[in-house]
């Protein structure tokens, strides 16, 4: 746990950040959000001292973080940054290896370490040997992220760390950190100018103006009552729309198809399910609705496949963009989970809307 | 060809006074280059005040370099000889050390000093694992550039009495011997193409691998 107790910093005669009271809750993302020079970055930096404080504590599991010295309080903490500030120079083994090398750990406990972050960010242990000019942006930043967790440390500070990755690749940092959190439950602390991305992976948002605190609260609460006019132009003109992105498909998901083998198209008699999914092998050729059947093969359509994570928001665009009304959930483990339809999607958009108006 | 032969132990000799001259002011020049380099890296107008001070003292010809050093040193006695070659050999190659000294430095991705310091780096560290690593290209080339172009000055100290491999320069331009400038032009060229050309390989061998173009 994370306590803010009258933190100000002050830089010559102006306030950066003034007298916030706050609590970081265990096993949940913080995203501090704002516009720039609102001081949400020096708020994060005085976590680490990395910019001392001016007035105020912070207290870390209820202790002062003046009672440490500043250097074994950073190597106890995560610390990822926009620039990734990985070092050129070394391997990508060895730039995981940093915090845990400084913290003077065995050769075998680093080795078994590094392996197990490769697994965890998904990317090969090939990589290894490389060097970081030999990456993506996006390898890149996973590299940095699996650094910062080394020494599996219990706090992650992260400053804009997606910022300078391009929309596509940004979106998939952020569906795999959102699920990178679920097994590790860090306390993290995350500095963001999308609001966006605050959304999608924030636990609790804390919206930041001049230094001050405008308002900290979960997302849901945040997008229904905004604390006042800056809140809300923050949130921008589709703040109803924003509010999609917070349910998941899964919770809309019906059951109601059976999958067929391809050569059984023809053969099916009593048209029981609405849909039918025809496999082909390990693939999927299509589908077909119980409405189309007897017009034959001709009304096979095209399967539009979405993750059983996919937000409402996601899911509609990507339907209304590939023009289909159907979309069916897919999860890696367990294969096709059910499918749902656009219009009860969008049902509920109204239905947001109607308790928003009230 | 047969001149050269002849004399072999004598340039061979004179070769060695050179190199004595130039390494002895490299020495110090890179002493106090890297020095400069890292001290005026923390503060962007002190940097440019200092370098554009040396780098006036580079512009001055190397020439009337010896005539102001004569003139200063005269009254110590030693305006002339080894020691006002040394000190104008130094205020030549500073520029190229100091220069790249602090070039490198600042062309340090921010990041990665950053993050260092971030994840519990000391200064100490900072300095060894990543700052240090990262400057040694560019550093090492500015020593290679102040060796060749020390080589070249060192060879017009003579004139004040240095000694070193202008003597078959000068006295050959002197006794219209043909064969002396010969083989002054030959040892001179071959020693710096050699010198550039190991402390190339040197620099190369130095630069961490993941920053190798």
């Amino acid at each position: 746990m994370i306590e803010f107790i009258n933190l100000s910093k002050k830089f010559k005669e102006k306030y950066a950040v003034k007298n916030l009271n706050l609590t970081f809750n265990d096993g949940e993302i913080s995203v501090l959000i704002g516009p720039s020079g609102c001081g949400k970055t020096t708020t994060l930096k005085m976590i680490n001292r990395l910019i001392e404080p001016t007035e105020g504590n912070i207290k870390i599991n209820g202790k002062s973080i003046f009672d440490f010295d500043e250097i074994s309080l950073r190597r106890s903490m995560g610390y990822v940054i926009q620039e990734i500030g990985l070092f050129p120079h070394y391997t990508i083994y060895k730039n995981i290896s940093i915090v845990p090398e400084l913290l003077k750990w065995e050769k075998e406990k680093i080795d078994k370490r590094v392996n197990e972050l490769m697994d965890l960010i998904n990317l090969p242990r090939t990589y290894l040997n490389r060097y970081p000019k030999e990456l993506s942006g996006g390898e890149k930043q996973r590299i940095g992220v699996a650094r910062a967790l080394a020494s599996d440390p219990e706090i992650l500070l992260m400053d804009e760390p997606f910022g300078a990755i391009d929309p596509i690749n940004r979106k998939s940092l952020q569906d795999f950190f959102v699920e990178l959190q679920k097994t590790l439950k860090k306390t993290v602390i995350f500095v963001t100018h999308d609001i966006l991305e605050a959304i999608k992976i924030g636990d609790r948002i804390g919206v930041m103006k001049d230094g001050e605190m405008i308002q900290f609260d979960k997302p849901q609460e945040i997008l229904k009552r905004p604390k006042n006019k800056f809140v809300e132009e923050l949130l921008g003109v589709n703040r109803n729309i924003l509010r999609l992105t917070l349910s998941k498909v899964l919770d809309f998901v019906k059951k109601d198809f059976r999958i067929i083998n391809k050569d059984e198209v023809e053969e099916i008699k009593n048209f029981n399910n609405f849909l039918y999914i025809i496999k082909n092998e390990n693939n999927y050729d299509g589908f077909i609705l119980k409405k189309d059947f007897e017009k034959g093969r001709e009304c096979i359509r095209e399967i539009v496949f979405i993750n059983e994570n996919e937000n409402l928001l996601d899911t509609i665009i990507l339907l209304l963009s590939k023009g289909e009304k159907i979309a069916v959930i897919k999860c890696i483990e367990r294969g096709i989970m059910g499918y749902v339809e656009l219009n009860d999607l969008i049902k509920v958009f109204e239905k947001e809307e109607y308790e928003l108006s009230n | 060809m047969e001149y050269l032969l002849n004399n072999l132990s004598a340039i061979l000799k004179r070769t060695y006074e050179h190199l004595y001259i130039v390494s002895i002011s490299l020495i110090i020049s890179m002493i106090l280059g890297i020095i400069i380099g890292i001290l005026i890296s923390r503060d962007k107008k002190i940097a440019s005040i200092i370098l554009k001070i040396i780098s006036i003292l580079f512009t001055i010809p190397s020439l009337s370099l010896f005539g102001i050093l004569i003139s200063i040193l005269s009254p110590f006695k030693l305006g002339i000889g080894k020691f006002p070659a040394i000190i104008a050999l130094i205020i030549y190659t500073l520029l190229p050390i100091t220069r790249n000294t602090y070039t490198a430095i600042m062309s340090i991705d921010k990041g990665v000093i950053e993050s260092a310091k971030g994840m519990g780096m000391n200064r100490g560290e900072i300095i060894r694992k990543i700052i240090f690593p990262l400057s040694i290209p560019l550093l090492m080339a500015g020593i290679r550039n102040s060796f060749v172009l020390g080589i070249g000055v060192g060879t017009i100290s003579f004139l004040i009495g240095a000694g070193g491999l202008g003597y078959y320069i000068f006295e050959g331009i002197e006794r219209s011997n043909n064969n002396m400038i010969f083989t002054g032009v030959v040892t001179i060229s071959l020693l710096s193409i050699f010198i550039n050309y190991s402390l190339y390989f040197i620099e190369h061998s130095l630069t961490p691998k993941g920053v190798r173009k």
